[in-house]
């Protein structure tokens, strides 16, 4: 229950990935990531090579489903499934299509039809190679209308046909050209052994499924523990720590008392937490945190159908009426970063050059009075043609960032005269009316899967409510435009123009208010070394697989009693 | 004896159904779907994904034929499976039911053993010392949230002074034989204690005025006169009569032995079935929910008539129907 944003996802289509390298992220050098712990003897020597051994205690906040990696849905399936699949092609830290199981993939020269190669050495757990035949069999799990693979359906809505040409060979057509079809093929692969003559949905595979990658399972203790050991046929390099274990713990705060006890070595940290840890003694003396920025926004969507807010000048003044800045100071103690367009920073997409509107309210009065909206009544709220500007302000229940930010905004809205109530909503029902379109304004989160930076479902207008995904039916011919033209752009330079050209729309036109990019905060208990964040949060290759423990064995064994710390 | 048990239990039918009804209602009314996404959720089932999830699961179908489908499967026993890890929803309540069983059980243990002479004692005494400051106590300890006094807890017993487990069931690799069981005991403790003290205060006051009302009567002042003991007249004339009431609170809190604490659960790392349910309302898993729902329903009537025939024993007017 971490994230009660409105999870969206981003990513629908896939494919052909961005040639360019993107844009070096920001270094986020917030205060977090300085912070050490006061016992310092333990840092190592700057240039280390990585130790092998240890056991990884890792936190899931919720019960795997399963570990079928083609039916998995959730956060904590998806750290699991990770070091056990690998992946046919797997993004790096940079967002860059790197080898998985395949070696190679190309595309044909109308872009249609791309043909992988499966590395020779890649085998599953048993010792038998992996083929193109394991791959075609989890394709068509995944475009089975039986099987509810909602991660990873809509990335082959398209597909024509996939082909085996030969044990390593593969030949997958689409029936369009998309600039971000490559994506598509950053899928797991599963064994088509491992299922034969059972239902997919109940095959026993599904809770001990067959390795490909470094590890694999080892026990499942239902609501309690997962443990992962070392797959000895992993062909290439082996993972450092001997064992993981991913313990189930849905409470933030006894995950965090857990790990200031050391008996977890990895967890993330809600805001409210991570402010606790930085005042914690006892945190201080066992843990530091990782903080960095990865795709993940939250925004503000407005309903353009709706008489309110059809107008682009009503909902500029929108945007110019939430203090942005002092949202990043407050609520977000510094750790985020304002966005004008619906994707984070380190999109390529995003114009860094550009400048998000200002929180300005009398220019938005201005806006406000100028698009008819006055009041004209002199009841204190804004009116135009007889209607009141007055609307709903939905938030989903049980998100305390979302539900403070629309305050903001409502009490900023009453000082030019439009009248907000903020309403919280059941997440249930809360999703069904953002779904339908049946709302004035709410609060969402959008939480990337993948880096594909295509808006085209969401901003399009072809794609409104409740037909598609575009829940406040922005329209605009112009944006219209240079997205279908960016989603066939092969080229990476004239895409990224073409995005940062609508970046411009989208901070000009504000569809929604966008409002910010918040960090991520993982604790790391001392001796875990090499963990890095990326745009993609852990979910990049090589990602947790580089992790490695400076104490390794006793350390993880026994930890030492929380009284023998040093107090702050 | 035997008619007036009969008549409940045919009673219950119709009262089962109705609940049945009603329930599924509102499972299958409440906004949301399934592919909503629970915890940690990815993504949304959206689109086509969603509509082809609705035909798997049959929720394309109209209202009545999938009652009808899920009844006919329901008198059978078969409470179908889960549509999120496609497992019998049998199994999944299987695996949580003795944790919840072994942390409510134990609870309501406590609770009984100590509330009743604390109970029985202050009302001996009305508006005595012991009356009024177990009553301080009581009261005190009823308003504390359960959360609080979990991570006080916590904080206290198992981080600083670590003498007990902060979280789950057991060891990870738990000793064997007698050191296994304090194993167990121990992880208990916590998890328990915090279950327990809430109810001490309305089962000791129950049975602290029932206790205070019966001691003034006539029966309780002719057994003194008879010379019975102080003592034996507090237990075994007063406190008897204060029986009726406490049998019927009883009744209402039996149930709660297997819905289960979320709050507790949670924070313990107990996997138990209020996390179950809490998780399945959060993802729609209706086959899920259903059970549950069902579950606790059925435990309730059961409980209730259980309490109600204990009730009937315990006092001859109750089943002559002199009094209800």
């Amino acid at each position: 229950m971490k994230r009660r944003g409105w999870a969206l996802l981003v990513c629908l289509a896939a494919a052909c990935r961005p040639r360019e390298a993107p844009r070096p992220r920001e270094s986020v050098a917030t205060p977090a990531a300085a912070v050490r712990a006061p016992s310092t003897a333990s840092v190592p020597p700057v240039a280390e090579t990585p130790l092998d051994g240890g056991v990884l205690r890792r936190r899931l906040v919720a019960e795997p489903t399963t570990l079928n990696a083609v039916l998995q849905s959730s956060a904590p399936e998806a750290e699991v499934l990770q070091y056990v699949q690998r992946n046919l092609v797997d993004f790096d830290d940079r967002m860059r299509l790197v080898p998985g199981l395949a070696e190679r993939w190309e595309a044909s020269a109308d872009g249609l039809e791309y043909t992988l190669t499966i590395r020779g050495d890649a085998v599953w757990e048993d010792g038998k190679p992996v083929t193109a035949r394991d791959v075609a069999f989890t394709i068509g799990r995944i475009t089975d209308p039986k099987v509810p693979s909602n991660v990873y359906k809509p990335l082959f809505e398209e597909l024509v046909s996939v082909e085996v040409v030969d044990d390593r060979t593969l030949r997958v057509r689409f029936k369009t050209r998309y600039a971000f079809r490559e994506m598509a093929f950053a899928i797991p692969v599963l064994s088509e052994r491992s299922f034969a003559g059972q239902d997919f949905l109940r095959a026993r595979a599904n809770r001990s499924p067959l390795a490909s990658g470094p590890y694999r399972v080892a026990s499942w203790k239902t609501q309690e523990a997962i443990t992962l050991e070392r797959n000895p046929r992993y062909p290439g390099p082996p993972g450092h720590f001997d064992r993981i274990v991913f313990r189930m713990v849905p409470d933030d705060t006894t995950a965090y008392r857990m790990l200031t006890a050391g008996e977890l070595d990895e967890d993330q940290l809600n805001p409210g937490l991570k402010d606790r840890a930085l005042r914690d003694g006892d945190f201080l003396g066992c843990c530091r945190l990782v903080e960095f920025y990865d795709l993940d926004y939250n925004y503000v969507a407005l309903n353009n159908r709706s008489p309110l807010f059809a107008d682009a000048r009503v909902r500029r003044a929108m945007t110019m009426l939430l203090d942005r800045a002092s949202i990043v100071r407050g609520l977000y103690k510094g750790s985020a970063r304002i966005v004008s367009g619906p994707w984070s920073p380190d999109s390529p997409a995003y114009d860094p050059g550009l400048p998000a509107l200002p929180f300005d309210p009398p220019g938005a009065a201005r806006l406000l009075s100028e698009a008819g909206w006055r009041d004209t009544n002199g009841n204190g709220t804004r009116d135009k043609d007889g209607k009141e500007f007055e609307f709903d302000l939905l938030v989903s229940e049980g998100s305390e960032v979302g539900r403070q930010i629309d305050e903001m905004l409502a009490s900023e809205l009453a000082k030019v005269g439009v009248t907000a109530h903020v309403r919280m909503v059941e997440w249930g029902s809360f999703v069904e009316r953002v779904d339908a379109g049946d709302f004035a304004a709410a609060s969402l989160a959008w939480s990337a899967v993948d880096p594909n930076p295509d808006p085209y479902y969401y901003w399009h207008s072809s794609q409104c409510a409740p037909k598609g995904l575009n829940a406040g039916c922005y329209g605009n011919p112009e944006a219209d435009r240079l997205m279908e033209e960016a989603r066939l752009e092969r080229d990476e330079g004239r895409r990224t123009e073409q995005y940062h050209r609508l970046h411009r729309i989208f901070r000009d036109e504000a569809p929604a208010i966008f409002v910010v990019n918040a960090s991520k905060k993982f604790a790391f208990g001392d001796a875990i070394r090499g963990a890095t964040g990326s745009p993609l949060s852990f979910f990049f290759w090589p990602g947790p697989l580089a992790w490695w423990q400076s104490t390794p064995a006793p350390a993880a064994a026994t930890p030492a009693p929380a009284s023998a710390r040093p107090a702050a | 004896m035997i008619r007036y048990v009969v008549r409940r239990l045919l009673l219950a039918v119709p009262t089962l159904l109705g609940i049945t009804v009603v329930v599924f209602l509102l499972v299958h009314l409440a906004p949301g779907s399934p592919g909503l996404g629970g915890p940690g959720s990815l993504r949304r089932a959206t689109g086509r994904a969603a509509e082809e999830m609705r035909r798997l699961y049959g929720l394309d179908r109209p209202l009545p034929e999938r009652f009808g489908k899920w009844m006919s499967r329901v008198v059978r026993f078969d409470m179908g499976e889960s549509f999120v890890d496609h497992r019998p929803v049998s199994e999944r309540i299987r695996e949580a039911l003795p944790n919840t069983l072994l942390l409510n059980g134990t609870a309501l243990l406590l609770a009984l053993l100590i509330a009743i002479p604390l109970g029985v004692v202050a009302g001996g005494h009305p508006d005595g010392t012991f009356d009024r400051v177990s009553a301080g106590a009581l009261f005190a300890l009823y308003s504390m949230p359960t959360f609080w006094a979990a991570l006080l807890l916590q904080t206290l017993l198992a981080v600083q002074l670590r003498w007990l487990p902060l979280y789950g069931l057991a060891s990870d690799s738990p000793p064997a034989g007698f050191a296994g069981v304090l194993d167990r005991l121990s992880h208990l403790a916590l998890p328990a204690t915090c279950l327990t003290y809430g109810a001490l205060a309305f089962v000791a006051r129950l049975v602290r005025s029932g206790v205070a009302e019966a001691r003034a009567s006539d029966y309780v002042l002719a057994a003194r006169a008879r010379g019975a003991s102080r003592r034996q007249a507090l237990w075994r004339h007063a406190f008897r009569n204060a029986l009726v009431p406490l049998l019927t609170l009883v009744g209402l809190m039996l149930p709660a032995l297997l819905s289960g604490s979320v709050i507790v659960e949670r924070i313990f790392v107990w996997p138990g079935l209020g996390q179950l349910y809490l998780d399945s309302i959060l993802s729609r898993d209706y086959p899920v929910i259903l059970a549950l729902s069902l579950l606790s329903a059925a435990v309730t009537l059961l409980a209730t008539l259980a309490s109600d025939i204990a009730a009937a024993v315990a006092d001859p007017r109750v089943r002559d129907g002199t009094v209800s």
